[in-house]
């Protein structure tokens, strides 16, 4: 009966150690989740008198096998269009009203240089046609394709959205990891507001491991007291603009009196 | 370097291109007595501000370079007080007239058609016919300089006139014309209601209609014109800011300084200018925004969707 007993433990200690082992290979993505590890130079840029626009620095490391992408993504919001058309066959007007939801204010995508468009796309959940789906355009007949593809042109004139190939570099390898760099563009027209940072390792055309963070663009100083006052006294705002556009006509029409001569 | 965010227009811009686009700008007020809305406004746009606020913050840029200018003209004896008052009475009516027009067009469709449209027919219009006229006054002054003795060209009194038997007849002592109150009235709502289909103060409309319609001395017509001008634009900047939170406050500034300083020495340049020769070169200008905007509605835009949102 012992023996018997020995057996059954034995068979249950292999199944059990079979099972550990297979459950092993199917769950991890081929590395730990450590090895795919972000860093921002800042969460928290401040935008004061003289900013122009910045950057932002976003390093790691990621498996010598994989690949990295970046997504950078700002809130979701309703654009209004004018879509372009001919009039009369002759001149061109804005024509037809058409709106964007749930269209992200600004979108960027940072990759390295020589990999496949595999890295873009529906596999990886990331890219302009990816964001075109998330699109509730109107009205429901417009041509979604067209739309979307001028609107994209349109950000990317104002410089809110971008695909930045050759945005990502790699560094030194070790211990089966490499490290990567991106210098992430902030341009002066990402307003200000909550920003999300995606980062995807991808081994052939397949996200093995994603991390996210979060970046806040915020008014500081004068920018922010001139906002305040805009937003929260506007009446005011607008008699002290007159009062101070008057006062500064009056200081200079003076001065010039001194100066001007004949008249 | 030398650059400033601009927190309403949620963008930055270079300090010295401002200054320097406020100067241009101010030294045209100066000059012609012209506000300068419908060059700012596009240049500004040009340039990434949001259409709504570049013409609110140029409203407010007005007040200062206007003031000045209104002062430098006071000083010279070229403002007609109760014209230009009565100017703005209708300007004030006309425009608020032109509001619902718009808001009309708006909800039949096309209004923006329309709008540019009115654009181009009136600045081709004015344009024109100020260039044409202006040459035939430089042609004449030089036949009269070069035939001196000829004989003098007499005037021929007309019959009472239906403008001169419109009741309300006023003496406008600077303008040196005795006619009826309705005149201006009406010219100034016409004015109005122009200048808001078109979303801009209005003076180069204004400038014209006072030299070829009331018969106004050109250098009192730029000063009128200023007097007029600073008025709507008060109205225009409280309104602006107080419902839309279009008027940056910074972008205003910047502009004002480059203004403010431009249209002192366009007062300067206009005094050393024969009128005719100010004419000819306000209608140049007004005639290359007409082409401008020709060339905007017949060329096939490189992006076939726009922003929604001003003119």
């Amino acid at each position: 009966m012992e023996w018997k007993k020995n057996i059954m433990l034995h068979k249950i200690i292999t199944f059990l150690g079979v099972l550990t082992v297979g459950l092993l290979v199917t769950a991890t993505p081929g590395f730990t989740a450590d090895e795919l590890q972000l860093l921002l130079s800042t969460d928290t840029i401040n935008i004061t008198t003289f900013y122009n626009g910045t950057t932002l620095e976003a390093t790691g490391t990621v498996p010598v096998d994989s690949d990295v992408v970046i997504e950078v993504s700002g809130p979701k919001t309703d654009v209004h269009l004018k879509e372009k058309g001919k009039v009369l066959g002759l001149l061109w007007m804005n024509k037809n009203d058409v709106s964007l939801a749930n269209a992200p204010a600004d979108y960027m995508i940072y990759y390295p240089e020589n990999v496949s468009q595999e890295l873009i796309g529906s596999k990886t959940g990331i890219g302009y046609g990816v964001v075109e789906k998330e699109i509730v355009i109107e009205p429901a007949g417009a041509d979604r394709a067209f739309i979307f593809g001028e609107y994209v042109k349109l950000m990317e004139k104002s410089g809110v959205y971008a695909m930045n190939k050759g945005g990502v570099s790699y560094g030194a390898e070790a211990d089966g990891v490499k490290s990567f760099s991106a210098t992430l563009k902030i341009p002066v027209k990402m307003k200000p507001g909550s920003y999300h940072v995606k980062v995807l390792s991808v081994r052939q055309g397949a996200v093995t491991a994603e991390l996210n963070r979060e970046f806040t663009l915020q008014l500081q100083g004068f920018p922010a007291m001139i906002a305040k006052l805009a937003f929260g006294n506007s009446l005011l705002f607008g008699i002290m603009s007159v009062v101070i556009a008057i006062g500064t006509g009056l200081i200079i029409g003076v001065l010039f009196k001194g100066g001007g001569g004949a008249h | 370097m030398f650059h400033m965010y601009l927190p309403i227009a949620g963008n930055g811009v270079n300090v010295l291109l401002i200054l320097g686009l406020g100067g241009f700008v101010g030294l045209l007020s100066g000059i012609f007595g012209v506000g300068g809305g419908f060059l700012m406004t596009p240049l500004l746009m040009m340039f990434g501000i949001p259409p709504t606020v570049a013409a609110a913050s140029d409203s407010n840029q007005i007040v200062g370079a206007s003031t000045s200018g209104t002062l430098a003209h006071m000083r010279l004896g070229n403002v007609d007080i109760p014209m230009g008052i009565t100017l703005l009475v209708g300007g004030v009516a006309g425009g608020t007239l032109g509001v619902q027009v718009i808001k009309l067009l708006k909800a039949m469709g096309n209004a923006d058609f329309l709008i540019a449209i009115t654009y181009v027919i009136m600045l081709g219009g004015v344009g024109g016919y100020m260039f044409w006229e202006s040459l035939q006054g430089l042609k004449k002054e030089k036949i009269q300089v070069m035939q001196p003795m000829a004989e003098p060209v007499k005037a021929v009194a007309p019959g009472k006139s239906l403008i001169q038997r419109l009741p309300f007849q006023y003496k406008f002592e600077k303008s040196g014309c005795e006619i009826s109150i309705l005149l201006p009235l009406l010219v100034g709502v016409l004015v109005g209601v122009l200048a808001a289909i078109m979303g801009v103060g209005g003076g180069f409309i204004m400038v014209p209609v006072m030299v070829y319609m009331l018969r106004m001395p050109m250098h009192v017509v730029v000063g009128t014109s200023l007097f007029q001008i600073l008025f709507t634009c008060i109205n225009v900047t409280v309104m602006q800011a107080w419902t839309n939170h279009t008027v940056d406050f910074v972008l205003a500034v910047l502009l004002l300084a480059g203004s403010t300083i431009g249209a002192q020495i366009g007062t300067a340049v206009s005094k050393r200018l024969k009128a005719d020769q100010l004419k000819i070169m306000l209608a140049s200008l007004v005639l290359l925004v007409c082409f401008k905007m020709m060339a905007g509605l017949l060329m096939t835009p490189t992006i076939l969707v726009a922003l929604k949102g001003g003119h």
